[in-house]
């Protein structure tokens, strides 16, 4: 099987190809929780998963990032004895959206280039990524101004557009081939017609965006160093350090170890989410804080998502437009009214520069 | 994540949240999308909560005193040290030498059983929580005005307000989903008129901010009510409800002219409030802690209520904890019997009597406060503390801590091995709201579900079981099924009829229902004169962000700890100019109760006159600088406006 190749993977069969999927690997897909809400969830069986759903509220990036993790245990009783804790068991996210496989790889770039996090590292070489295009973005969505979605032309492992009673299913790397192979029985060739349907549902799916982004701007401006302070200063003010808008960004990587006691000396290293909006994630051991005040920490989380800088070392700016930090902030400060501020704070200002 | 929410245990927002478990541990917590207060959000509390709770120093067997050493016990040995001290006490004594206090932190079940414990089981009139400590004097006040003692008005509903007036209380930080709703009202144009001697983060949304002198809200407010009784700025239909022609003549010895005089605040000010919120209906009123523990805050309390009624407006009382108002639902307060049925009033006496099959004595029975009095004159012998850290939350740390000293027999059952457990005869090791199953509910009077997510930690039990096998070990049994005892709570409580937990595992809890009540507007009597001439400073208290109340359980959450490696207080520049202090300089503070010492933060938040000391982590807190005075008509005691001096601490 190419790379590159196209399929049809019919819905009379969707469940007899999850569940010999299952038989290999875990299966993680939206399932429905309570009151409406639907998550990602490990299923059993494929009735499990419901096709029909936004977004989950809570990236996906815990499958590979956990939440909290066990790094390793350690007793200090006679001499330090150290096992470490990892993950190897092979998983299928199905159904994740096109914005988070693309911050999937954004965060393997941060894990797994230069000094290489083995506990990501492990855990991302057993995933493999069936994502879904979004035929329908939700109110919030905003990819389409961040080149990640609603489809994507690269970065998924196989992924499926909904055609109707069958997927396009589209192998896009070794990973996507080697799991369609065993299964190729279950998929038929796609047709230049199929193709076609697939390219007016995309560009349809571009048309029903209701948030949008002009991100370009926002990076060039906070780039070149020319947003007001008294603009970040306002946005402090306004923000209530919940660590919503971190803890739901796909693209967000930090993280805090901390260590607990389970009694007879023994011990275990934890690894969690934190969050640059909190004083003592930055706070230095000496006391002295880099970014003692709120708008300096959410200027950094803005730099960190469209400074030049990071762009030159991660390959792309740091927002893939999934909307969670729209829905997610306390205060009115996600991604897209950001933006807007500072574009109109910058031509605000410019405007009182100008000469006469 | 799969399967059922539970609702958060700190603030009395009451989010729900999804917690994802591998074998004893929290791997993952997620904030519900469709839940009508959470809404995908989750403040730092809520996201780092639950992993600490499990994780940190928890108390994992009973312990009993022998000597000066707390030891670990079996559970049988550590009940029966407790009912025999019980035993005791009622031959020689009789049931007026037993205490029993619970906190807003217990599930209504608890706070149920708790009462029908102290009421039936060993047949004490001394019965309260920790509601006392913060904000019981909004049950007085509500019901003689509004009618109910709860919120009138749901959080997803403030998005649609016209105005808001915000008394005393730091929303963005305590209560953060009522703080995004408010936020989002600002953008929708909502008129905000905040009322806070110092400027809190809730200004970033204010439209108008005004700031008066510590304690002098009440003329504040009925200055403000006057003006817009004079200038006619209410609805007509107003003239029509209950009590108005008192409440108008009460207000007749009220000058305006004096406001400036009293409260620091122009006449020109009260004009635009009134203005801001007259002109802007619907208006919602909101208090919070500031109100609730000031001098005369029951009067208060009545005078924001008048004003909401008069404008036609509603009310929100803005309660801290997590079960606040279930605790009071569930009549686990002084001299009232679950579901608000007043204790002296014989009707309510004879329900209870046969529902729980006891005789109920008409004697009053004494507030918490009143309770550590006893302890120390010995007219209180056993006193029985359910999930409160009572040498904190208590007023004058130093006497509450000698009196629970002092106490002949004291049960704590907790958490953690805190300050007031330190202390006691015997320790149970009690769950978390993440180990048991029950019902919160919050501050709208929503009744939710909070389901058991992991097995309890080492030995602990949940405060009911805990209940349940001391009242076994005095011959009597109590359920220890939460879902029986909510059935029994719906059969006999009007607010709780609905609730059952077969409803609450098909949809969210509904706030409880309220029935035709006419509010109506009460009369205000005359303010208190102020006494405290004796020291130069006043206190602002305040409840930080990241402490949450007296810190039992957020001191144990790192990220949370992190946040103020060290207690702070907060004084204007000119103050510290002239005392010589600069930022980074300790400074001790000091009341005629107690005294405690702060790194001092310059910040223009806070007027000249004032000292700013946010609630911290321990015995350090500014509740050591209140005395016992207390507010006479609900016994809440007065933590705000305190007079306190500093000096420089070398």
């Amino acid at each position: 099987m190419k790379v590159g190749s196209a399929f049809i993977l019919d819905k009379a069969r969707v469940g007899e190809f999850i569940e010999s999927l299952g038989s290999e690997m875990q299966i993680v897909a939206p399932k429905r929780q309570f009151g409406g809400d639907v998550a990602f969830a490990a299923i059993k069986h494929p009735d499990e998963i419901s096709w029909d759903y936004g977004n989950d509220i809570h990236p996906p990036k815990r499958f590979l990032l956990p939440h909290y993790e066990v790094l390793f245990r350690y007793k200090t009783n006679d001499s330090i004895q150290i096992e470490p804790v990892m993950e190897e068991r092979p998983q299928a996210i199905v159904g994740i959206r096109s914005c988070d496989v693309t911050a999937l790889r954004q965060q393997e770039r941060f894990f797994c280039s230069q000094i290489c996090d083995p506990h990501f590292e492990s855990r991302s070489k057993n995933t493999v990524l069936f994502s879904l295009v979004c035929n329908q973005p939700r109110e919030e969505c905003f990819c389409i101004c961040c080149d990640s979605g609603p489809y994507l032309f690269s970065g998924y492992d196989v992924q499926l557009t909904d055609l109707g009673d069958r997927f396009l299913y589209e192998v896009g790397s070794e990973k996507g081939a080697e799991v369609s192979a065993p299964r190729e029985h279950l998929l038929a060739n796609a047709s230049e017609k199929d193709l076609k349907l697939r390219d007016s549902i995309w560009l349809n799916a571009d048309a029903k965006f209701q948030t949008t982004s002009y991100l370009a701007k926002a990076i060039l401006f906070i780039s070149a160093n020319e947003v007001p302070q008294s603009v970040w200063d306002q946005f402090g003010a306004e923000c209530f350090r919940c660590g919503s808008c971190t803890n739901l960004c796909p693209v967000c990587s930090c993280f805090n170890v901390e260590d607990t006691k389970d009694g007879d000396g023994a011990f275990t290293r934890w690894r969690y989410w934190d969050s640059c909006q909190f004083a003592g994630f930055t706070r230095e051991a000496s006391g002295y804080n880099p970014r003692a005040t709120f708008g300096s920490r959410v200027q950094r989380r803005f730099y960190h998502k469209a400074s030049y800088q990071y762009i030159t070392r991660d390959g792309r700016h740091g927002c893939v437009g999934c909307g969670r930090c729209v829905v997610g902030c306390m205060a009115d400060l996600g991604v897209p009214s950001v933006v807007k501020r500072l574009r109109r704070a910058v031509s605000e200002q410019a405007k009182l520069e100008a000469p006469a | 994540m799969t399967g059922k929410p539970t609702t958060c245990g700190f603030c009395g927002c009451g989010c729900a949240l999804y917690v994802q478990t591998n074998g004893n541990q929290i791997v993952t917590v997620a904030p519900s999308q469709n839940h009508p207060i959470t809404s995908g959000r989750l403040c730092i509390k809520g996201w780092y909560g639950p992993h600490s709770i499990l994780n940190s120093n928890r108390l994992r067997t009973p312990l009993v005193r022998t000597g000066d050493q707390l030891t670990p016990a079996p559970w049988d040995e550590a009940v029966g040290t407790v009912a025999s001290a019980i035993r005791d006490v009622l031959s020689r004594r009789g049931p007026r030498a037993i205490g029993v206090i619970g906190s807003a932190r217990l599930t209504n079940e608890e706070c149920y059983m708790l009462s029908r414990f102290a009421r039936a089981v060993i047949g004490t009139p001394n019965l309260d929580s920790s509601c006392r400590f913060y904000d019981a004097s909004l049950i007085p006040g509500l019901l003689q005005t509004v009618g109910i003692p709860a919120s009138q008005v749901q959080i997803p509903e403030l998005p649609k307000a016209g105005s808001m007036l915000i008394v005393g209380a730091n929303v963005t930080e305590q209560l953060p989903q009522i703080g995004s709703r408010i936020a989002e009202a600002a953008r929708n144009g909502c008129k905000i008129v905040v009322v806070d001697p110092r400027t809190s983060r809730l200004s970033a949304f204010a439209d108008f901010f005004v700031r008066p002198r510590p304690g002098t809200d009440l003329t504040l407010i009925k200055v403000l009510l006057k003006t817009i009784l004079i200038r006619d700025m209410y609805p007509d239909s107003s003239k029509q409800l209950p009590g108005f022609e008192p409440f108008s003549h009460s207000l007749g010895s009220v000058s305006i002219d004096r406001v400036e005089e009293i409260c620091g605040v122009s006449v020109e000010a009260v004009s635009e409030m009134a203005e801001m919120l007259a002109e802007n209906p619907p208006t919602v009123v909101m208090f919070g802690s500031g109100v609730l523990q000031q001098a005369n805050s029951t009067e208060i309390v009545k005078a924001l209520a008048d004003l909401a009624v008069l404008l036609g407006g509603s009310v929100m009382p803005l309660r801290g904890h997590n079960n606040a108002q279930g605790a009071c639902d569930m009549g686990a307060v002084k001299d009232l019997l679950p579901g608000y049925m007043p204790l002296s009033e014989e009707s309510s006496r004879r329900k209870w009597e046969s529902v729980w099959n006891c005789r109920i004595s008409a004697e009053g029975g004494m507030s918490a406060l009143e309770m550590l009095n006893a302890c120390r004159s010995g007219d209180i012998e056993v006193l029985l503390l359910f999930g409160e850290n009572l040498a904190l939350s208590a007023p004058n740390t130093e006497a509450s801590m000698d009196a629970l000293r002092s106490v002949k027999f004291l049960a704590v059952s907790d958490l953690y091995l805190t300050e007031t457990a330190s202390m006691a005869n015997v320790v149970f090791p009690a769950c978390s709201f993440l180990e048991k199953d029950g019902t919160f509910t919050n501050v709208e009077g929503r009744v939710q579900r909070v389901r058991k997510v992991v097995p309890p930690v080492a030995e602990s039990k949940s405060d009911m079981e805990i209940m349940a096998d001391i009242a076994k070990a005095l011959g009597a049994e109590l359920p220890r099924d939460p879902q029986a005892v909510m059935d029994e709570i719906a059969q006999n409580v009007p607010q709780y009829s609905n609730v059952s937990y077969a409803r609450l595992d098909e949809e969210w809890g509904q706030p409880w229902p309220r029935n035709e009540i006419i509010p109506k507007l009460a009369l205000l009597g005359s303010n208190g004169e102020d006494t405290k001439q004796r020291y130069m400073f006043r206190l602002i208290s305040s409840h930080v962000n990241f402490p949450h109340r007296t810190g039992s359980m957020s001191r144990m959450i790192h990220i949370l700890a992190r946040e103020y490696p060290e207690p702070f207080a907060e004084l204007n520049a000119a103050d510290a100019e002239e005392m010589g202090l600069r930022n980074g300089s300790r400074v001790r503070i000091f009341s005629e109760a107690g005294s405690l010492v702060r790194q001092v933060i310059l910040s223009d938040a806070v007027p000249p006159g004032c000292i700013h000391v946010p609630y911290f982590f321990g015995t350090n807190t500014p509740n050591a600088l209140a005395s016992y005075e207390c507010d006479p008509e609900s016994g809440t005691p007065v933590y705000k406006a305190c007079a306190v001096e500093l000096e420089a601490v070398e």
